[in-house]
């Protein structure tokens, strides 16, 4: 039999009068006859009309009111960039107060705020939101998407991204800032003074649940969102590379906001998690800030070689060679760099077994990485490669970048380490990683996406001259970095005496860092003139393979004319007739019959179309959301306490309206014809939803972060003789067990509900909500009294204070729990939530699963864990 | 439409078996480790279970290779590039990339027991 | 188009490797294994970088004809898995085995060095004493034998590190950690702090000396004896001065009145090779100026200002500190 298959009807009223979804029905995988049949030029032309009516941005001041991905990836790059300019200020400023021996140009307390500043706001200003950026702006184009999954949540990230990069940045202007260093090493940080370290805290925080929010988005998107026939053998690398940083993004972030949630807490109510007088250990924050930053490393470097790994096939105009190496390298990189986070800590004492694990892991990850390198030389020898603009970046960048990697092998010998941890020698091997493995991959991407972003080309011209003063410029200043740190400077000094010679190196770095800067700013001047008097490019300006180049020119805010069917990995290359079938709107959903935002949801595996989802289109609540979150992570650093909690409480309000009037609605006929011989259901619930999805995939991070205040209890254990310490108040083991049962008739009550409204007995589920809202309760109770009862102070020691922090973090979880399950009552008394359409229920279900199991693991923890230790 | 292909082959967490016994590994000889270091102060019984642990997920590892092995099935058409649109093509894929995977698994489960060959204390 | 790694290659050749707190320049057991590590590795690492770029300049340059695609996949695995697997497997395996061998425990004297914002407080332990020997912000160890450092900080962390002996291990408040030293060729070096530990991070260094055996014995000999009796008349006022001011509330200076643990013990002051944590010559000038506004050198120290002294008494106050050898 051939690939094509007629659909059955999944029985929306099947055998015995139980329901069932609805399912496709109809054709798939389209005949070449159905992909051949003529399209009426007039019905054409309406159904271009309908859907650029659709798809239309707002204009004038309503402008910012829009949500489209081009829109809002643009915002966020932009902005990102900006960022970047300005911690390139810090760094010249810093060059120029090291560039001679004893200056005075900058006094220590501005200095150490700069470097502070500087490595922040490149890691999180810059280069993790500069992933998320171009991913939103490119990422559906890859993927024959109309949109992302979720287009308000990709605007809510960035407004949260400008103010809370606004707010950490500006801080230096008034003399504010952060002074401890990215990392923010307790007990310098938690005892400085002024509320610099708080702005690092919370203001970061905030742009931390921004970019898990982005990642989740983009998992979501590459998982759901690929287009009919790309199957997972056939995904663009680019999306591989975006499933595999937006997984690590959720296991890597979480356990720094673990992290800050202990700092802050330690900061603002004094309870000593990282305090050695009282029971506290400042290794903790270590070790959670590492298990984030490096994979962190990662998270920026993946994205990067992704978008080489786009330009590279293109330059040799061939497919990509050894595809299933370069996923083995993804996967392997993402698994293996959650192992290497001690290697940021050799020289903290601990033994020496443990050390060689990490050492050990450092030099394998050199593997995959070694694979994808070797993977782009191989297809470049396949092809014949063509020397453009955007590969002579790709070539400047592998060149800086295997430096980098070659010290990197260096550094992760755990002896050496001790000699060069903490001097320039690291300086300039993580400088050549990230300007070899992001910033020059990033500017070649820029180049080679300009034209698909704007339709105009940028100047050759400029970007040989952008190229050679960049490349030179940073080799200038970062290569001699190496002898000054083997000469011994340590990092982080504001200054160096005369005496010990490092003076013609330093100032060799600072003019390096000037011609470096000028390279950037023949860049900027190049990406930001105006262009209006420029023609427009052609189409498939480099003649690439991808579907991005299938767009409009001039743009068409649709993104895609129709949504294509896939059949091979290059489909502009390999696919006969394709661009003729995508503009006649041959393939499918090439109208908006209701005028709505519509893309096509697919199995996650095969990419076999399940429906036809609305995605949300302009509005002005995500801006309000996004305000008033800023409002609850930024007004606490002033002790604005109740301030806060009101504006966290209107960002609430503002979601749940956003939820309630654009997410999961009853639609009018069940069913869309799709085009192509298919009809798709316009209501997915359950695990065929990107709703689902993406609330399993944010819970996972959730569960990573509770996972991390977990591994502090036991990382307390292990590393203090005194926890909990003698003869302490224990919690209740009573009250702590009753909470856990009522954890658990809470879940069974929500599960039970889902299955008494799917089998249409809505009133007993209602009632099941309401009695799982009343055992949450119990619970959260249970909780209080086990830990208030027999008289715990947080403040007194670390293990009262971890014991606190559990039950807090987890009684917010309860919080939510409750307003979710009094959703999903509303929702079902006021007709939104039926038999049939249940997606609300069903995700809050799935919420239950998590909340039930960390429920569970807090009341053990508490009532159980100590009376063993 | 999805029938004529057994459930193990649609799954891509075969594909990432062998690295998640790669980060159970190096979790659990951590953890022994660090509380064999700080709590009871004998290397030597951490490094004996750590040679027990290495040798039980290289056999765990191996096994899941041989499953990726036969799910690749290379000597049958000797692909491995896989851009067909097939349901074939998308199963050697996976099969071919989690034999990669276990390589590399492999790999990394040696290299980080190579320490406990070494490192006799917990200096 | 690597000319700019061509043209700073010779700044490598041009720029010295020796110093006071150079890696490169090695004077003990640990420093000379990691030095000639490093070179070793460079070696490797240029080799493979120049054949590495050399191939991927070749064929985006010179444009040969297009290999096949099985080649291709034979250079993924040679290049990518063989050859990194060998190479990795060769240095780690020579790395771990030198690990212990660098972190082994002492073979006699301890030396127990405590972090503090931002100066070193520095005890040393003969085999067998019961009370140490405290002196500050210099770190001296004898040829011949494996040294035990224990590391303490006081309220933030540090690191403590002398580049020309062996690597480096941070002190972190509520822990003690541990490393050993080997030192071979006698000489004074230089050490400072690596941790980011505050304001004055940067002028957190200390005077490492290094010395034969007998020479050691005779100083530390010399160390745990009392102060000196001021010598001149000046010296004399300003010993009185030195307690009159409260001095000693911090300080102490063994064999008199000043008592004080909070600050550096200056029993011995004058006999150290820099003032102020390594950052001023032992010179009376450098102690004047000192003592009358410490913070104009070490921004954010603990140390007040004695700016309303008169210069007269500034002078004094430093010949008797001058005088402490």
């Amino acid at each position: 039999m051939s690939e094509t298959n007629t659909l059955r009807d999944s029985a929306r009223h099947g055998d015995g009068g139980k329901v069932f979804d609805a399912g496709p029905e109809g054709t798939y995988p389209p005949t070449e006859e159905m992909l051949d049949a003529p399209v009426d030029p007039e019905v054409k032309a309406r159904r271009e009309a309908e859907l650029r009516k659709a798809w239309e941005t707002p204009k004038g001041w309503r402008y910012w009111s829009a949500v489209n991905n081009t829109e809002v990836g643009v915002w966020y790059s932009l902005t990102a960039f900006f960022f970047m300019l300005c911690a390139g200020v810090l760094a010249l400023l810093m060059r120029i107060q090291l560039a001679v021996p004893d200056n005075d140009f900058l006094s220590a307390d501005r200095f150490n705020q700069f470097f502070t500043m500087h490595g922040s706001a490149m890691m999180f200003l810059f280069a993790v939101p500069m992933f998320e950026a171009v991913s939103i702006l490119i990422l559906p184009a890859f993927l024959g998407a109309r949109d992302m999954p979720f287009p308000r949540l990709s605007a809510y990230g960035y407004w949260s991204f400008l103010i809370g990069g606004i707010f950490v940045l500006g801080s230096i202007l008034f003399n504010v800032a952060p002074s401890s260093g990215w990392f923010m090493y307790p007990p310098l940080a938690t005892e400085q003074e002024g509320i610099g370290p708080d702005i690092w805290l919370l203001g970061l925080s905030f742009i931390e649940v921004a970019s898990i929010a982005a990642a989740v988005e983009l998992i979501v998107g590459t998982i759901k969102c690929r287009p009919p026939g790309m199957r997972i053998n056939l995904m663009p690398l680019y999306a591989w590379y975006v499933l595999v940083v937006g997984v690590m993004i959720l296991f890597a972030f979480p356990p720094l906001i673990a992290g800050d949630f202990l700092f802050e807490l330690q900061r603002s109510m004094d309870w000593p998690f990282f305090d050695p007088d009282r029971g506290g250990d400042p290794l903790l924050w270590q070790h959670l800030f590492w298990i984030f930053g490096h994979p962190e490393v990662y998270i920026v470097f993946l994205p990067s070689i992704a978008i080489a790994a786009m330009i590279v096939p293109t330059a040799a105009q061939r497919p990509m060679v050894g595809y299933s190496w370069i996923v083995l390298s993804a996967v392997g990189v993402g698994f293996l760099s959650f192992g290497l986070w001690v290697h940021h800590m050799f020289t903290t004492g601990l033994p020496s077994l443990s050390l060689g694990f990490f050492s050990a892991a450092s030099e394998a990850v050199v593997i995959p990485t070694g694979v994808q390198i070797f993977a782009f030389v191989a297809t470049l020898m396949v092809g014949r490669v063509t020397m453009s603009q955007p590969m002579l970046w790709i070539a400047g960048a592998l060149a800086i970048f295997t430096a980098g990697g070659l010290t990197g092998v260096m550094v992760a010998i755990a002896p050496f380490d001790w000699q060069v941890h903490d001097t320039y020698f690291v300086v300039a091997h993580l400088h050549y990683t990230l300007f070899g493995g992001m910033v020059f991959p990033i500017i070649g991407g820029i180049y080679y996406f300009y034209p698909f972003i704007t339709k105009k080309k940028m100047s050759d011209r400029l970007s040989k001259w952008a190229f050679w003063l960049t490349f030179s410029g940073f080799n200038i200043c970062f290569l001699p970095m190496h002898l000054t740190g083997l000469q011994g400077m340590p990092r982080r000094v504001f200054t160096y005496p005369e005496s010990a010679g490092w003076d013609v190196l330093n100032m060799v770095s600072t003019l390096g860092s000037f011609i470096l800067a000028a390279g950037i700013l023949v860049f900027a001047w190049d990406l930001l003139r105006p262009k209006s008097k420029q023609p427009l490019t052609e189409r498939n300006p480099w003649n690439a393979g991808t579907l991005e180049w299938s767009h409009d020119v001039p743009e068409e805010a649709w993104g895609v004319r129709s949504v294509p069917y896939i059949a091979s990995r290059y489909p502009l290359w390999e696919q006969p007739k394709f661009l003729e079938r995508f503009d006649d709107g041959k393939f499918y959903i090439a109208d908006a019959p209701e005028g709505r935002r519509e893309t096509i949801v697919t199995s996650a595996v095969d990419a076999v179309p399940q429906a036809v989802v609305q995605v949300t289109g302009p509005a002005w609540v995500t801006l309000w959301a996004a305000a008033f979150t800023g409002g609850a992570f930024i007004l606490p650093v002033f002790k604005f306490y109740w301030l806060s909690a009101f504006s966290g409480a209107c960002a609430v309000a503002c979601v749940i309206y956003w939820l309630w009037t654009s997410t999961a609605q009853v639609p009018k006929d069940p069913m869309r014809d799709a085009g192509l011989g298919l009809r798709l259901p316009v209501y997915v619930t359950g695990p065929k939803a990107p709703g689902w999805w993406a609330v399993f995939i944010t819970m996972l991070g959730d569960a990573t972060a509770f996972a991390s205040l977990v591994f502090g209890v036991f990382f307390f254990w292990t590393a203090r003789p005194d926890f909990p310490p003698e003869g302490a108040a224990l919690p209740d083991m009573m009250w702590a067990l009753s909470a856990m049962l009522a954890y658990v008739v809470a879940w069974g009550a929500t599960v039970a509900a889902r299955e008494l409204n799917r089998g249409g007995r809505q009133g007993v589920a209602r009632w099941c909500i309401v009695g799982a809202v009343l055992a949450t309760c119990a619970a959260l109770g249970g909780m209080w009294l086990a830990i208030v009862m027999p008289g715990l102070q947080p403040e007194t020691h670390a293990f009262p204070a971890v014991m606190y922090a559990l039950t807090v973090w987890t009684s917010a979880h309860c919080v939510l729990a409750i307003v979710m399950l009094l959703y999903c009552l509303a929702g079902s008394v006021l007709g939104k939530l039926t038999q049939l359409y249940d997606a609300d229920l069903r995700n809050t279900t799935l919420f239950w699963h998590f909340m039930c199991l960390s429920g569970v693991i807090t009341t053990l923890l508490v009532g159980v864990a100590p009376r063993l230790m | 439409m999805t029938e004529e292909t057994p459930f193990r082959h649609e799954s891509i967490w075969h594909m990432i078996a062998a690295p998640t016994v790669w980060t159970l590994h190096f979790a659990i000889i951590y953890a022994i480790t660090a509380v064999e270091c700080s709590k009871i102060g004998t290397p030597d019984l951490a490094r004996l279970s750590i040679l027990g642990l290495t040798v039980l997920a290289l056999a765990l590892i191996c096994w899941i290779a041989w499953r990726a092995w036969v799910q690749w099935d290379y000597l049958d058409d000797q692909d491995y590039v896989h851009d067909k649109p097939t349901v074939e093509a998308r199963r050697e894929f996976l099969g071919h990339a989690g034999f990669l995977l276990s390589i590399a698994s492999a790999i990394g489960v040696i290299f980080v027991a190579m320490p406990a060959l070494f490192i006799e204390t917990c200096l | 188009m690597r000319g700019p790694a061509v043209v700073l290659l010779p700044l490598f050749v041009l720029c010295s490797c020796d110093g006071p707190q150079s890696v490169l320049d090695p004077a003990g057991r640990d420093a000379e294994v990691l030095a000639t590590l490093f070179w070793v590795m460079l070696a490797g690492a240029v080799v493979l970088w120049v054949a590495l770029n050399g191939l991927i300049h070749f064929v985006t340059r010179i444009a040969p004809r297009p290999l096949n695609a099985r080649a291709a996949e034979a250079l993924i695995i040679g290049g990518g898995v063989v050859v990194p697997v060998i190479l990795l497997s060769i240095l780690l395996a020579y790395a771990l085995n030198d690990m212990p061998r660098q972190r082994d425990k002492g073979e006699g004297l301890r030396v127990e060095v405590t972090g503090h914002q931002f100066w070193w407080r520095v005890a040393y332990w003969p085999e067998g004493a019961e009370t140490p020997i405290v002196t500050a912000n210099e770190v001296r160890l004898p040829t011949g034998q494996r040294s035990e450092i224990t590391l303490n900080a006081e309220r933030v962390i540090h690191s403590f590190w002398i580049p020309a002996l062996g690597g480096k291990t941070d002190m972190i408040p509520g822990r003690e950690t541990r490393m050993s030293l080997e030192p071979t060729r006698p000489g004074e070096y230089r050490g400072q702090c690596t941790e980011f530990c505050g304001e004055s991070h940067a002028y957190m260094a200390f005077g490492a000396v290094v010395m034969e055996p007998e020479a050691f014995e005779e100083w530390l000999e010399r160390e745990a004896a009392p102060a000196v009796e001021p010598a001149t008349e000046k010296a004399r006022r300003g010993a009185a001065l030195f307690l009159s001011e409260g001095c000693g509330g911090c300080h102490a200076v063994r064999g008199t009145a000043a008592e004080g643990q909070v600050g550096p013990d200056l029993t011995h002051l004058a006999s150290r090779v820099s003032l102020a944590a390594g950052i001023l010559p032992m010179t009376e000038d450098a102690l004047r100026n000192w003592v009358r506004d410490p913070a104009e050198f070490k921004p954010g120290v603990e140390m007040p200002g004695y700016d309303h002294l008169s210069e007269d008494e500034l002078s004094s106050m430093a010949a008797y500190l001058g005088g402490l050898e």
